[in-house]
């Protein structure tokens, strides 16, 4: 039995008269990469957010290292986020940016320079990032997540807006990452490439959860992309 | 302490911040430094003549012209949050959200005191210089430096936090500008003129109050002596800050942050 790190029960999340997430059950296991997929609206993102506090789940609950994310002390250090929303401050630089989060968690300044020489944005850190590509958003983003240096990571497509070589960067990234035991959600559209990624999978449609396990299992000797469409009913929701 | 270092930094990191502290200083020194020069004209007219001690005040009253733009600067450090959704990062840092609000107000306030500071203290001294050029000029009241003193430090403070509590309240930072700016420039001092009674109640008639100015000049719509006395005003402005910091605490707890 594996430890669990991340943990839905019967999360609900109601927009109006709009279910986004429905009675979610699921549990992701520590020291393994989660690919977190489903369809364009499918509830990935607003189950995130839910999990982070960012918003309150209608009813049920989201638990992270067994408690509600707002009751982690210096959550930073446990758990490192990037959302769809990116929300850097365009007249500050990039590592104004992260100083501020930096000095609200605790974690020196000479951290922020670590992280950036990490994802390569050292000779951006001085550049407002209202003057930053999507990718260098992305990886300023990146930098942000793992500033704690956490043992898990929630990345709402975190290769949203990376050039092939971005991608295949970010690869290597997550695989570092992964190899030094920590447990990463993601979720994608890019089923081929979370194919070579992830270890299991989660699958949610309309909010509701369709399928769970390794990637094996799920898959069952197709490719990720065909299980996926199959499960989905090839449809967008 | 960490909280409160990182508020610092996202108040003298944004360069909009100086430049409120700038318009402000400017603001004021350009009101003050005009006011002998309309008195000297014109003064015989509101019955206040440069010579006299009130006229002299009411120069250097001006000085503290710039707590509108401590207003402002509470609104930007809050409803900026949500405008460049940098309250995504801020609460997953640090998700008691009292806390984090908290922390703003006291940065807010403390921002409020020093664009006051700043701002008033520079436009003081241009007043002096201005009204050197007066011959006629009389000299101020006794208490006028240590009551604008007050009232530009309770100003600033309260109307930092009033700020950052209308940012909560009204996340869309563009309406939250607008709308207190149009308070403060039409409802506020239109209350003030039509229902003095109730007026003096208000920010402005409570931040003049504060002065413990001596003037009467109706034609200006100006009559100090139906206001609150000084440290009576300082109390209520002070209670405002404090029910809107509480507004600002318990509101930002709930709502969902996009
Ligand atoms: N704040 C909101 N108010 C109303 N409806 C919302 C809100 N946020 C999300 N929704 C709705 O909830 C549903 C799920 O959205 P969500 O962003 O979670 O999907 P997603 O799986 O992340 O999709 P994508 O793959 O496109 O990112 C959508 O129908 C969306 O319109
Ligand atoms: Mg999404």
């Amino acid at each position: 039995m594996t430890a669990i790190a991340i943990e839905f029960d019967s999360l609900v999340k109601q927009f109006g008269k709009q279910r986004a997430v429905d009675k979610l059950t699921a549990k992701v296991s520590s020291g393994r990469i989660t690919g977190f997929l489903g369809p364009n609206g499918a509830g990935k993102s607003t189950t995130l957010r839910c999990l982070v506090g960012l918003s309150a789940p209608t009813e049920g609950s989201a638990k992270i290292l067994g408690a509600a994310y707002k009751d982690l002390a210096n959550p930073l250090t446990r758990v490192g986020t990037v959302l769809d929303s990116r929300g850097f401050h365009p007249s500050l630089t990039g590592k104004q940016n992260l100083k501020v989060v930096a000095a609200a968690a605790g974690i020196s300044d000479s951290r922020v320079d670590e992280v950036l020489a990490m994802v390569e944005l050292t000779d951006a850190s001085g550049k407002k990032v209202k003057n930053y590509s999507l990718g260098m958003k992305q990886r300023l983003a990146l930098a942000g997540a793992i500033l704690g240096d956490p043992e898990i990571l929630i990345l709402d497509e975190p290769a949203n807006g990376l050039d092939p070589a971005g991608i295949a960067w970010l690869r290597n990234f997550l695989r570092n990452l992964a190899h030094g035991g920590r447990t990463i959600l993601v979720s994608s559209h890019q089923l081929a490439e979370m194919q070579n990624t992830v270890d299991d999978v989660l699958i949610i449609n309309k909010g509701a959860l369709i399928a769970q396990g390794t990637i094996e299992e799920v898959t069952q000797g197709s490719t990720l992309e065909e299980a996926f469409l199959k499960l989905t009913g090839g449809q967008l929701s | 302490m960490n909280l409160i270092k990182s508020e610092w930094r996202k108040l003298v990191y944004a360069r909009a911040n100086w430049g409120l502290l700038i318009a402000a200083t400017l603001i004021s020194v350009l009101s003050v430094v005009v006011t002998p020069f309309i008195l000297s004209s014109q003064g015989e007219m509101f019955g206040l003549s440069l010579e006299s001690t009130a006229a002299v005040d009411s120069v250097y009253a001006n000085g503290i012209s710039g707590y509108i733009f401590a207003i402002i600067l509470g609104i930007l450090l809050m409803a900026g949050e949500f405008r460049h959704g940098t309250a995504v990062a801020t609460f997953l840092t640090s998700p008691k959200r009292g806390a984090v609000v908290a922390n703003k107000l006291a940065i807010a306030a403390i921002a409020g005191i020093l664009l006051m500071w700043i701002s008033t203290g520079i436009s003081m001294i241009a007043g002096w210089v201005a009204l050197s050029t007066f011959e006629e000029a009389g000299s101020p009241s006794d208490n006028l430096l240590i009551n604008t003193f007050i009232a530009a430090t309770i100003g600033g403070a309260v109307l930092g936090i009033i700020g950052v509590a209308i940012g909560t309240l009204v996340r869309n930072q563009m309406m939250a500008i607008v709308g207190s700016l149009i308070y403060l420039f039409v409802i506020d001092p239109l209350l003030l003129a039509l229902l003095p009674d109730a007026g003096k109640w208000l920010p402005s008639g409570l931040i003049t109050a504060m002065l413990s100015l001596d003037i009467n000049a109706p034609e200006l719509g100006f009559d100090t002596s139906s206001y609150l006395p000084a440290f009576a005003a300082a109390l209520v402005l002070l209670g405002f800050g404090v029910v809107f910091a509480a507004l600002a605490i318990t509101t930002s707890l709930r709502r969902d942050v996009e």
